[in-house]
């Protein structure tokens, strides 16, 4: 089909910002699952939240490695007066 | 109270400043979503109550002077509070003044922390001789509560037709939850529900995504296109009293006055009303801008921190829409807090009030320095580093592990249920506060028939 057709404009907006749908879903995957493994996986006399919150902070910064956000930012210098 | 508390309490003030300088920076965080899971989380833990207070306090500081910092640099809401300021602080812009907005607004921000304290103390003492026949009627007042805050939303008629069936859906999950035996009778699953309310619009969102027709539909965008202008260097400590005009002090503690009066209504709408009412007879625009982002931002400040304080130390139960919302953690979050045993019954009023300010005052010391010397540096590291998608995976992962902890794997699905009824409500002009009071009021209310 020609849904990939114009890769320049196929995100949409969530929450005031636009994501692209198939990296929200990467991102929620990896922190649903880490969050939620962690919880699964504790360990010791460690309450089981702290995995999860855990797991949830390592699910954020993977993330934030693997997808570019969406956003094009421009600097314009301020001329000195 | 001894030196060791009062280093945890600054310790906690200083984590929760430098993290929710950051997610204030993202566009479009919610306030409930983004500080009540992490609230609830610390009480969850067991941490103490003061360390707990310490660290909302200065994460709502925080928070607050940092979502005014993308409205100022790309007209972008940081959060929804920030949303009625981004038609003045446009207007700064341009001007081309955005590093005048950011200052005024941060200014304006300590101002109405200064004066909001002090006056919830004052308001909560006058509160507090009735406030034991208050909590006698907890759920007769919630129930009134949300037809109260129905009548103030968009949609009135929906909003008063959805108080009970509402209530259904959430005793009717835990009455099933009981009945299954997944979790001992007289266990109220609190904490999941919340959060499913609260992610609600973005769930509904996401399903609707599934919809091949509705996907279809849906505008498609390019990257959001965010300008910013490098700003001037500032020199030396700044000073808030110096920064704004004097009659700009006068107004923005003047809102902050009216905003700790008007605390039990929604905090956005208080803001817009004598936001706008107090600066309308301004007649130069780049004047009135000014005026009113420093009053706005001063009384955005103002309503959430006694919308909190206030039936903190009075009540002890979420009797306004911040405590109802984004403070939530601080009354209920069982097991560890209550309606009948939270902060409001551990410390005193004293205590409190201490953990308050030291959680203020870190805030006030690092972010407001923070913000005025460096807003555009850290603007920029945030809109470049840090992916959208991964923040709302971030919050994702959180409210389905804590469905998980409350009620198992069902309540996964319970929660995604809830979730997908409030963002179809949300959708059609019911907010967030009638849809809480309701989770507060449902066992009461549905035990009348």
């Amino acid at each position: 089909m020609t849904e990939n057709k114009e890769r320049e404009e196929n995100l949409i907006e969530i929450w005031e910002d636009n994501v692209d749908v198939k990296d929200l879903i990467i991102a929620m995957i990896l922190c649903i699952g880490f969050s939620l493994g962690g919880y699964l996986i504790a360990f010791g006399e460690i309450p089981p939240l702290i995995f999860g919150l855990g797991g949830g902070v390592i699910g954020f910064i993977i993330s934030s490695i693997i997808i570019k956000p969406k956003r094009k930012l421009t600097i314009t210098k301020e001329d000195d007066a | 109270m001894d030196a060791m508390v009062i280093m945890q309490m600054i310790l906690a003030a200083v984590s929760g400043a430098v993290l929710y300088t950051l997610i204030g920076i993202a566009p479009g965080t919610d306030e409930t979503a983004v500080l009540a899971p992490v609230t609830i989380a610390l009480a969850l833990l067991g941490l103490s109550p003061y360390v707990i207070l310490a660290f909302f306090f200065s994460a709502i500081v925080a928070k607050k002077l940092t979502d005014s910092i993308p409205v100022a640099v790309a007209g972008i809401p940081g959060g929804v509070m920030a949303a009625p300021m981004v038609e003045h602080a446009m207007i700064l812009k341009q001007h081309g003044l955005p590093d005048v907005s950011i200052r005024k607004m941060a200014s304006g921000s300590v101002i109405g922390t200064l004066v909001s304290i002090p006056t919830s103390l004052l308001i909560a003492y006058l509160i507090l001789p009735v406030a034991d026949i208050l909590s006698n009627y907890a759920g007769l007042i919630f129930t009134l509560g949300a037809v109260f805050l129905a009548l103030l939303t968009r949609n009135k008629l929906l909003s008063l037709a959805m108080i009970i069936p509402f209530a259904i859906l959430i005793m009717g999950l835990r009455h099933l939850y009981w009945g299954l035996g997944i979790i001992p009778e007289e266990t109220n699953v609190f904490v999941s529900f919340f959060l499913g309310i609260t992610i609600g619009p973005i769930a509904f969102t996401l399903f609707e995504l599934l919809n091949k027709k509705l996907r279809k539909e849906m505008p498609l965008l390019g990257k959001k296109e965010i300008e910013m202008k490098k700003q001037k260097k500032l020199n030396g400590f700044p000073n808030p009293f110096k920064i704004l005009t004097k009659k700009e002090s006068l107004t923005s503690a003047l809102g902050s006055l009216f905003g700790s009066l008007t605390f039990f209504l929604t905090p956005v709408g208080m803001t817009v009303f004598w936001g706008e009412i107090m600066t309308r007879h301004i007649k130069d625009p780049v004047q009135r801008a000014s005026r009113a982002i420093s009053t706005m931002d001063g009384l955005t400040n103002a309503t959430y921190i006694s919308g909190t304080l206030i039936p903190l130390i009075a009540i002890g139960l979420p009797l306004s829409p911040m405590a109802i919302g984004p403070a939530a953690g601080l009354f209920n979050a069982p097991p560890v807090f209550t309606p009948e045993n939270n902060i409001h019954h551990m410390l005193t009023i004293s205590e409190i009030m201490m953990a308050t300010i030291i959680g203020a005052a870190v805030a006030l010391g690092i972010t407001f320095f923070v913000t005025i010397k460096y807003s555009t540096q850290i603007c920029a590291v945030v809109f470049k580093y840090i992916p959208h998608e991964a923040l709302i995976g971030l919050f994702a992962g959180l409210v389905v592990m804590l469905a998980y902890m409350d009620a198992g794997i069902l309540n996964i699905f319970g929660t995604i249920l809830i979730a997908l009824v409030a963002g179809l409500l949300y959708r059609n002009g019911v907010n967030y506060g009638v849809m809480f009071m309701v989770l507060y009021a449902a066992p009461w209310l549905l035990e009348l028939f």
